[in-house]
């Protein structure tokens, strides 16, 4: 669907190199503080911005001979961007038809509806979260093979984010050939939704992994200064000097609750795991 | 394309206000002015007040960012920048035909409508072109606000040019002035004159149209 190969992106005190793949039928998430280079590798999939360098092909094709035919297949969501505040879902609905071929008017009014969205007041007059749930149903709503979502759930509370994550699991089934970028801060969303993760540092992919296997083999060990020193280390990943001793990162979790029974080993939040990322140290 | 249009006309239905208003003051000079047979005043300005609003689409579009989510739509960068010259024809034919329609009328009211109206008024339509062709592609590089600047900038050093090469001209003793009195006896007709007028603007209005492309393919968003 999506791949990206060393895309570079240089400004003053910024540097992106990026590599990711999105498959089909797969929900692929991006983690990353704010400025680590989510939106930057989103406006370059959307060709909104030069690149310095690498390649990026959608569909099959260079994005860079991408026609408005081809972008037919993507439904977007930019957290800084979306249609004029000036106009209401009604100025939009022709808009929208006349743009996709496949736009799905009856769907669109249903969760229009559904999300008490107002059809006669201005965009700039809508609360966050209508903001938010208008941009998704915009995207969702014309059939596109590709969502690429940028902090789509960003200021919402839990239960509109679960209501967005739920609209996307319905676009996920409704086609068997359909995928989905999202990025998001709040890494519980991205947990419960997505098959695989990336994450973004200071404009480097530091890890990907499918969600599963971060969920079952990635743990938390904390271990005094005694059980450090004599554990083997090769499958540490990060680790981190605290109080206690030391907090490590480990991708084989099974290896130390066999070979260590008496280390305390915590699963770990995605947030947790994170942090140990971007701020342990690795050996 | 249509999309895009629609979206324009949508977002210029909210000013109706403001155009009804210019209407109604368009027909009070044609009806309460004085005792002329034309006035192409009133036919140029609403033609001019309708090709402007292309240019309040641009500021509507880059505001709040807006433009980053619209190229994500399936709209070309050129496509955009045809759609807004093309909106500009639309909506100045639409108010030059309404300014004529309106001159039309108070003319007949009057007694006083003559063809001559009509022929004046076609010749607004090339000075429509030009004004797009000069506006549009400040408009797409600098935005609304810095764009007006850079406009009144360009215009001035269009007339200090126009100036200097008069004088440099005038030193290797050509006269301007009396070159464009010498038309006729240069065998050009008036309807000569008027066919290069029309055919000068639209090759500008190209040229400008693909300058605006240039210009909007190196954004970026």
């Amino acid at each position: 669907m999506l791949k990206i190969e060393h895309l570079r992106k240089k400004y003053d005190a910024f540097d992106l190199d990026c590599s990711l793949e999105i498959k089909p039928s797969r929900i692929t998430g991006l983690i990353g503080q704010n400025g680590a280079g989510k939106s930057t590798t989103f406006k370059a999939i959307l060709g909104l911005i030069s690149v310095d360098g690498g390649t990026i092909a959608m569909f099959g094709k260079d994005i860079r001979e991408l026609g408005a035919k081809d972008k037919q297949g993507i439904g977007v969501v930019l957290s800084d961007s979306g249609f004029s505040g000036y106009l209401t879902i009604h100025d939009i609905i022709p808009v929208l038809e006349n743009l996709y071929e496949r736009f799905d008017k009856a769907f669109f009014m249903e969760h229009v509806r559904k999300f008490g969205l107002p059809l006669d007041k201005k965009i700039k007059e809508f609360s966050t979260g209508m903001k938010a749930k208008f941009k998704v149903t915009v995207a969702v709503s014309h059939n596109a093979r590709l969502l690429i979502l940028d902090e789509p759930t960003a200021g919402l509370d839990v239960v509109a984010r679960d209501e967005l994550i739920e609209l996307l699991r319905e676009y996920m089934e409704k086609e068997e050939e359909r995928s989905i970028l999202i990025s998001s801060h709040i890494s519980r969303d991205l947990e419960n939704l997505c098959d695989d993760l990336y994450m973004i540092h200071d404009g480097r992919i530091i890890m990907h992994e499918d969600t599963d296997v971060l969920l079952s083999d990635y743990a938390l060990m904390k271990v005094n200064d005694a059980q450090y020193a004599e554990m083997d280390k090769q499958y540490i990943l990060r680790f981190r000097k605290e109080r206690f001793g030391y907090s490590c990162l480990t991708n084989q979790k099974q290896y130390y609750v066999e070979n260590y029974p008496h280390i305390a080993i915590e699963k770990g939040s995605i947030d947790e795991l994170i942090t140990m990322m971007v701020r342990g140290g690795s050996l | 394309m249509k999309g895009l249009l629609l979206k324009d006309l949508r977002l210029m239905k909210m000013q109706k206000q403001f155009f009804i208003i210019i209407t109604v003051i368009a027909a009070g000079m044609a009806v309460f002015g004085q005792g002329e047979t034309f006035s192409p005043f009133i036919v140029a300005y609403m033609t001019f007040i309708g090709g402007l609003f292309t240019l309040s689409t641009i500021s509507y579009d880059e505001f709040d960012n807006g433009n980053a989510f619209l190229f994500s739509l399936p709209v070309t960068r050129q496509g955009y920048v045809a759609e807004k010259y093309g909106f500009g024809l639309i909506t100045g034919a639409g108010f030059w035909l309404l300014g004529l329609v309106i001159d039309i009328a108070a003319g007949l009211t009057r007694g006083m409508f003559s063809a001559d109206t009509v022929v004046a008024a076609l010749l607004i339509l090339p000075i429509l072109l030009l004004m797009l062709a000069f506006m549009l592609p400040f408009q797409l590089k600098f935005g609304g606000e810095k764009g007006r600047i850079a406009m009144i900038g360009a215009v001035g050093i269009v007339l200090l040019a126009g100036a200097l090469l008069r004088k440099i001209a005038g030193a290797w003793n050509f006269h301007v002035d009396d070159a464009l009195n010498n038309l006729e006896t240069l065998n050009m007709s008036i309807g000569k004159v008027i066919l290069a007028v029309v055919v000068l603007a639209a090759v500008l209005f190209f040229v400008s149209y693909k300058i605006s492309v240039s210009i909007m393919v190196r954004k970026e968003f």
